[in-house]
Formats: C-alpha cells, structure tokens, sequence
C-alpha cells in the first residue's frame, strides 16, 4: 500500500518535472522563432526597401 | 532544499543549464575562439572518400540531394502528423498516444535518412559551408530539435498525454513544427548562399 | 509538338512578370522554397499512408481512417505544390520545357494520378475486410510501391531539373536532344 503510494507519487513528480521543463523549452523555442523570422523578414525588407525605394 | 530540488526536477534543471550554457556559449566569445580551429576539420572532411565522391560526382551529389529530400518529407510528415494531432488539427479521432508514438517509429527513420545523406553531402561541399553562418544556424536547429525531440519531447509524450496540461503539450507541437521548420528552410537556404 | 511547346514557352517568357520572377533574388528562392518545404506535407503524407498499406507505419490505426483523414493535408500541400510548381516553371520556361529531368517529371506525375485513382479505387472496394489488419492485401500493397517509387522519381527528377547535364546546348547527344524537345539549342534561356 504505502510502496504503491510511493511509486504513484514518484511517477507524478517524474510527470511534473518533463512537463516544466518542455514548458521551458517550448516557449524559448517559440519566442526564438517570432524573433528570429520576425527580424529575417525585418531586414529583407530594408534591403529592398534601400535597392528599390 | 536544493538537494530535493535537484532530485525532483532533474530535467528541468538540466534544461536551464543547457540553456545558460548555450548563451555562454554564444555570447561568452567561446565561439569566436573555437572557430578557426573547425576550419582544418572542414578540410579535412573534403578529402575523405565522401568529399571526394560528392566534390566530383555531380550526379551522385544531386542524387544524394534528391534521397536528402525524401527523408525530410518523411520526417516532416511524421512531424506534421504528430504535432498536428496534439494541437488537435489531424487524426482527432485516432488516440493521441498511438499517433504520437507510431508517428516516432517513422520520424526516426527519416531522420537516419537525411543525417546520412546530409553528413554526405557536408563532406562534398565541406570548404563552403564552413563560411556560410546559414550553415551553421541549421546545425544549431538540427541539434536543438534532436534534443528536444528525445529528451523533451518523447518523454513528456510517454505520459498518459490526457494528464498532462493541455497548454503546455499544444506548446510543445508548435514548438517542434517551428525548429524543424527552422532546420527544413535553413537548410535549403544553404542551396542558395555562398 | 515541340514547336508549339516552344512558342508557348517563348511567349510565357516574353511576359514582364516572368522577367521579374526569375530576376527576384527574393521572390524566386522563396517560391522555391515553399515548392519544396511543402513535401513535408503532401508527400510526408502520402508516405505515411503508403507506409501504413506495406504495414510499416502505424499498423494500429484503420488504414481507411488514416487514408481519409491524411487526405485533406495532403491534398492541400499538393495544392501549394501545383501552384509554386507553375511559379517557377512560369519564370524559366524555355529552359525547363526543353529539359529532360521535366519531361520525365510531368510523365510521371501522370502515372502517379492514375496510379492514385486506381489505388482509391480498390482501396474503397474492398477495404472494410482488412481495414483493420496491419497490412493490405498485395494488390493494394504493389499500388502504394509503385506509389512510393514514382513519387521518389518525381523528386530525383525536380532535383535534376537543377543541373544543366542535359541541357539543349551542353548535351552532345542526340537521342536525349529529340526527348527533351531541343528547338533552338537553347539561345533563349
């Protein structure tokens, strides 16, 4: 009883940990990317802004 | 207290280690550093039976190009099929767990695809993309999405994914679509540069 | 026949908007990303479908379902595909109608939609026997080979088109001059 409470315990703080860190992950990973493709487009943008007016 | 913590949330902990180490990385000039130092191993990848072949075979390289090609449609199928179902756009009423796992299973082998033939055609073109920052930007995304498809993604997913908070899982298909998107159109970019 | 595509290609090529296409550093390399960017969707699907008829990938999902369900996807990464596909054909098209590697392709995208619809033909004839086995019977099975092998092809060949290994004015061979419909020698580009 108490050995299943403790695994049940365990594999709830093993769920909690991969989901915190996915969270942290995922969202670098998309605020990278908004900023990224976001400051690609930005200076092709002023490229042809400064070749064609 | 840190002890606990450290026991408890061993990934996530690894996690943000990873990350400040990538800032250091980046930012600390260690880089910089280690750098011009890449440049004898470039060269050296030139002269191995694969640069060789790839630098003056034009059709096995354009071949290998074409088979590089297929394993990252199969790849981005399995992606587009498996984030789509977490975001709940494809296969709603196949069970999440089943299209996540089995989509894995095909993800690994177009992955085993393009890394083979990618490390080909590197080996072809080694000198040039040696100075193409777009190079090297897909090698950071290649590296970031492997490592959050393993380490991340796949054990989040072992989970019964119905416990699991609905944002965050929805987080993590968008964020694997986006790096290997990233990977995908960095890649052809490399086509176009130098 | 040649003479005709030719003129179409001339004409095509006379236009402004394919001057600018293929002279937009930008424009052009976008839209050929996208044309192949998009495998990821219509052919990453079609393979999983493929795959899922020879038993290879999720054997646990009804084949019918997956076909069904994929097809939407797949259709409109096909759709994006067609269109990018005419962008590009549309900013070089005398080269590309005089090119070998294209003349394979477009042959071969016809067999790959007659193959399709002879596919979905006996897939939905008999399909409620099998659905739920791990693999299809050996007739559908030969149609998602023949469909993985053109579509593979279909790839090489858009890859080639690329390469100038055969172009009208490099190859001194004439068999493949009188395939790829050599008019001019290609002095027009």
């Amino acid at each position: 009883m108490a050995d299943e409470s403790k695994s049940k315990n365990r594999g709830a703080l093993k769920r909690k940990d991969d989901q915190t860190a996915a969270l942290i992950v995922a969202q670098a990973f998309i605020v990278f990317s908004a900023i990224y493709w976001f400051m690609q487009i930005e200076s092709v943008r002023e490229l042809l802004q400064l070749a064609y007016g | 207290m840190f002890v606990s913590m450290f026991t408890s949330y061993p990934r996530t902990l690894v996690v943000v280690a990873a990350l400040v180490m990538m800032l250091v990385l980046i930012y600390g000039g260690i880089t910089e550093a280690v750098y011009p130092m890449l440049l004898s191993v470039f060269e050296w990848l030139e002269t191995t039976w694969f640069g060789v072949i790839g630098k003056t075979w034009g059709a096995a390289f354009a071949f290998v190009e074409a088979v590089h090609l297929l394993g990252l449609a199969l790849l981005g199928g399995c992606v587009l099929a498996g984030d789509g179902r977490l975001l709940g756009l494809v296969l709603t009423d196949v069970p999440v767990n089943t299209v996540v796992e089995r989509t894995h299973r095909v993800f690994v082998y177009g992955l085993v695809i393009c890394l083979a033939t990618g490390i080909f055609m590197a080996c072809g073109v080694a000198t040039k993309i040696y100075y193409l920052s777009v190079y090297w930007f897909k090698m950071l995304a290649l590296s970031a999405g492997i490592l959050f498809h393993f380490q991340i993604r796949k054990p989040l997913l072992s989970h019964d994914i119905h416990a699991l908070n609905p944002v965050v899982v929805k987080m993590v298909g968008v964020a694997s679509i986006l790096v290997w998107f990233m990977v995908a159109a960095t890649g052809r970019w490399i086509g176009f540069s130098g | 026949m040649n003479e005709l595509i030719y003129n179409l290609a001339v004409w095509l090529d006379d236009t402004q908007w394919s001057t600018m296409l293929h002279e937009s550093y930008y424009m052009y390399n976008w839209v050929e990303s996208t044309h192949v960017l998009t495998l990821m969707l219509s052919l990453g699907m079609l393979f999983l479908i493929d795959l899922r008829m020879l038993g290879l990938a999720l054997p646990d999902v009804p084949a019918s379902r997956l076909a069904e369900r994929l097809n939407a996807p797949m259709l409109l990464g096909f759709a994006m595909m067609f269109i990018t596909g005419i962008l590009l054909f549309y900013a070089v098209p005398v080269r590309t109608s005089q090119s070998l590697w294209f003349r394979i392709k477009m042959v071969l995208l016809l067999a790959c939609a007659v193959n399709a619809f002879l596919f979905h033909k006996r897939m939905s004839e008999s399909v409620s026997t099998w659905d739920i086995e791990p693999k299809a019977p050996g007739r559908i099975r030969f149609g998602a080979m023949l469909s993985l092998a053109f579509w593979s092809i279909v790839v090489v060949c858009g890859r080639f088109i690329a390469y100038d290994w055969f172009d009208c004015d490099t190859s001194p061979n004439t068999l493949i001059d009188i395939v790829s419909g050599c008019v001019d020698g290609q002095t027009r580009f």
